[in-house]
């Protein structure tokens, strides 16, 4: 099974207590498929799934775009650099 | 135009921001307008007191976020150089974060796209500042908008 390790930033990283988080899911699943696995094996994050974007090799993924193994994978929430 | 780097200056730093360096790279002959943002540390926001914020970046795709906004703003307006520079870390009050310069021919386009990269920037660009409160609080913001893949 492929196997994530999600990069965490800001708020999240804070919650989690972590940079980052460990993910193994089925093969082909979507980013909205694997956010929302995600949220279920991190209760932490669950309250902030609707506002969370999945970068995918440091680019923004559509929900629909199926994950590859070895993908770069963060989660972002909305940003507030500046 | 998008290809040449040399017009374009992008920085991710832990040091200050140094303004006249800014300067002297958008200046040139061509251009008859600069037009500079520059984001400082604020005190004071709806009654709380801020005593410094701190920056923290997805440093690699911020670096990539930047130059694709960049690239949108070199096909939409005439630019002739442009600069974005970003602070990372503590930010003492008063202090500058962020630095946004575009040089053009005539200033309606130095206004316009400096405007289009520091809003953008606030939307797209995975930095996210976190607030030290003088109660002791620490908080990071949030942005209200979240950001979207390229082309929508």
């Amino acid at each position: 099974m492929p196997s994530f390790k999600i990069q965490l930033y800001s708020i999240l990283k804070s919650k989690l207590q972590a940079d980052s988080v460990d993910l193994e899911t089925q093969p082909g699943i979507t980013v909205s498929e694997f956010l929302d696995l995600a949220c279920e094996q991190y209760p932490t994050m669950a309250p902030y799934r609707s506002v969370m974007r999945l970068a995918v090799n440091q680019a923004y993924s559509r929900d629909s775009s199926i994950i590859q193994d070895g993908d770069e994978i963060a989660i972002i929430t909305p940003v507030s650099g500046g | 135009m998008a290809e040449d780097l040399r017009k374009r200056w992008i920085q991710l730093s832990r040091e200050p921001i140094d303004i006249t360096e800014a300067y002297q790279f958008l200046q040139t002959p061509a251009a008859g307008g600069l037009a500079l943002f520059i984001g400082t540390t604020r005190q004071w926001t709806a009654g709380h007191e801020t005593l410094s914020l701190t920056y923290e970046g997805y440093e690699s795709m911020a670096l990539k976020e930047i130059h694709r906004l960049l690239d949108i703003a070199v096909n939409r307006w005439p630019i002739h150089r442009a600069c974005l520079l970003h602070r990372l870390g503590e930010v003492p009050l008063a202090e500058a974060s962020v630095l946004v310069g575009v040089a053009t021919s005539h200033r309606p386009e130095a206004f316009e796209a400096c405007r289009y990269l520091i809003d953008r920037l606030k939307v797209q660009v995975p930095i996210w500042k976190q607030e030290h409160l003088a109660d002791g609080q620490k908080i990071w913001v949030q942005g209200t908008e979240s950001p979207e893949p390229p082309n929508s």
